[in-house]
């Protein structure tokens, strides 16, 4: 198998940030758009193969002019020589008339910058396909659209890596099956396609934001990739709806207090303690603005979490927050959603006195049945009143939960400043 | 001052399953590796993957396939550096960056002007 070198210069240029990663995505978009779902297996190897030899090339000799175009004329040949090897698929090919090189000059036209993003877009509404389960989706598109391995996946999504390559493989045979083409969804589907697309890359961000099994930098990365691939679709006309413009807003608004949210041994920091210096002002600023760009007369959960996430990256303190009008938003989720979630938060934002009744009532929900969170702000509120017992005692619930082992030790560092007073 | 060949055996960054973003931060490991040897002087030659099809000439001047890629003593890549004594060498050795295999240290005996 030989590598082209015509371009190797002298001095090397260094790669940006996650080259690979975007690389592998981008190639096996296109790729697999000009060959079919059907040979997406085939497709990912020959990219893998191809990501390899440039590394293995490009350490000794540096890194080419045109790393792209090097990285691709390798994935092309590989996939053309597999293809060639099969016999069935040769005479698929000889039936439909399509020769090789119009393939090839059909690949290279989307392969320029300007028309990779359809490419994508393509993929992403692939990989969220209704024919598969959402959880497959996640995994689909991370595997796909971010270049992640199955490992990295598991890592992402915290299962293991056994479950996550069933779900990769499951996704992929199903896709095949269903002959699913690599195509924008109609305009008939457009609204039902989109919103689960946004409910993927939501779920995604979210996976990679919670704080809930503790702090992991690859988790930072799926907050970062799922806001590369919403800021995506809010560059496609069709796709720029409010809707997707809201939770670009809701994304990097949340992203600006990243960094915030990890002290210097890797533990997360709550809101209250966070050293808001810290928070990514440039970055507040273009969620303000996407969050101005998705006005609409029916604003959506994104819209409303957005304009909370947002009112908290405008105060100064804790204490100069707006609380009345986060409450106000919560209501209007309410309105749109019941989730005990909203009313937890709801509460919790909400005068002391009301907060106690709405989160004794919220235990006896079904679905808050040994939910950590709810008995710890339960005993915030107890200690905020004066009633150290009664905080005592909601802690000790909250311990006996199923934690992670920094949830522990961030809830007995709580009980033991308690007992300090 | 003796010189060592480093032999990477069983395969050349054959770490499996190795994701883009680890083969990028892989390949920055040892351009950093690479470059700062030859900024140093102990890197006399960074050497070179090999391609794992080739032939073998046999004793009797037979030529046979092979050597085979599973094969676990399969030489993967190579390269050439400058150490006090074969401890040093390790201490190198020990510096690189993954090569998905064992590194084989081996002095050279000097019986070559070069």
């Amino acid at each position: 198998m030989t590598v082209p070198t015509e371009d190797l210069p002298a001095e090397a240029p260094a790669l940006v940030e996650h080259f690979f990663r975007h690389e592998s995505a981008k190639l096996v978009a296109v790729l697999t758009r000009a060959f079919g779902v059907r040979y997406l297996d085939l497709v990912e190897d020959k990219v893998q193969e191809a990501l390899l030899a440039a590394m293995q090339t490009w350490r000794h000799r540096g890194i080419p002019a045109n790393p792209s175009g090097w990285i691709y004329r390798v994935a092309r040949n590989r996939v053309l020589d597999a293809l060639r090897r099969e016999t069935v698929h040769r005479r698929a090919v000889e039936l439909a008339g399509v020769n090789e090189e119009g393939i090839t000059t059909l690949v290279e036209e989307w392969l320029r910058e300007e028309q990779v993003p359809d490419s994508l877009l393509r993929m992403i509404f692939v990989c969220c396909h209704p024919s598969l389960d959402r959880r497959s989706q996640l995994a689909l598109t991370l595997k796909i659209l971010c270049g992640f391995s199955l490992a990295e996946i598991a890592r992402g999504l915290l299962i293991s890596p056994e479950a996550a390559k069933k779900r990769v493989q499951r996704a992929k045979q199903s896709l095949a099956r269903e002959k699913i083409r690599v195509e924008l969804p109609p305009a008939a589907e457009l609204e039902a396609r989109l919103a689960a697309v946004q409910e993927v890359l939501y779920l995604l961000f979210n996976e990679g934001y919670s704080t809930s099994r503790g702090h992991e930098p690859l988790r930072d990365d799926l907050c970062e990739e799922a806001a590369r691939l919403c800021h995506l679709l809010c560059e496609h006309e069709a796709f720029s709806t409010p809707e997707t413009r809201a939770l670009l807003a809701l994304m990097l608004s949340h992203a600006a207090r990243l960094d915030a949210r990890v002290d210097s041994d890797g533990l997360v920091v709550l809101l209250a303690e966070q050293d808001r210096s810290r928070w990514d002002r440039p970055l507040v600023r273009q969620a303000e603005l996407w969050l101005a760009r998705s006005k609409t007369e029916t604003p959506s959960r994104f819209h409303l979490e957005a304009a909370i996430s947002l009112t908290h990256c405008r105060a100064p303190s804790l204490e100069t927050t707006d609380w009345p009008l986060i409450v106000r938003y919560y209501d209007r989720l309410l309105d749109l959603q019941p989730s005990p979630l909203y009313r937890l938060n709801r509460a919790v934002a909400g005068a002391l006195d009301t907060a106690l009744d709405e989160l004794q009532a919220l235990r006896e929900h079904p679905d808050m049945k040994g939910y950590f969170l709810l008995d710890s702000a339960l005993a915030r509120l107890h200690e905020l009143r004066g009633d150290l017992a009664a905080a005592h005692a909601a802690y000790t619930a909250a311990l006996e939960a199923s934690l992670a082992p920094h949830e522990r030790a961030l809830l007995e560092k709580k009980v033991s400043r308690l007992r300090g007073r | 001052m003796a010189k060592f060949m480093f032999l990477y055996r069983s395969g050349n960054d054959c770490v499996p399953n190795r994701s883009p973003e680890e083969m990028q931060e892989a390949m920055q490991m040892w351009g950093e590796w690479i470059s700062g040897g030859v900024e140093e002087g102990w890197l006399l030659d960074p050497g070179d993957g090999l391609k794992s099809e080739g032939r073998i000439l046999e004793p009797d001047l037979t030529v046979t396939d092979g050597p085979f890629a599973e094969s676990k003593e399969l030489v993967g890549g190579y390269c050439m550096i400058e150490a006090d004594d074969l401890e040093g060498a390790v201490e190198r050795a020990r510096s690189m960056p993954e090569t998905g295999g064992r590194v084989e240290i081996r002095e050279l005996a000097g019986h070559s002007m070069g």
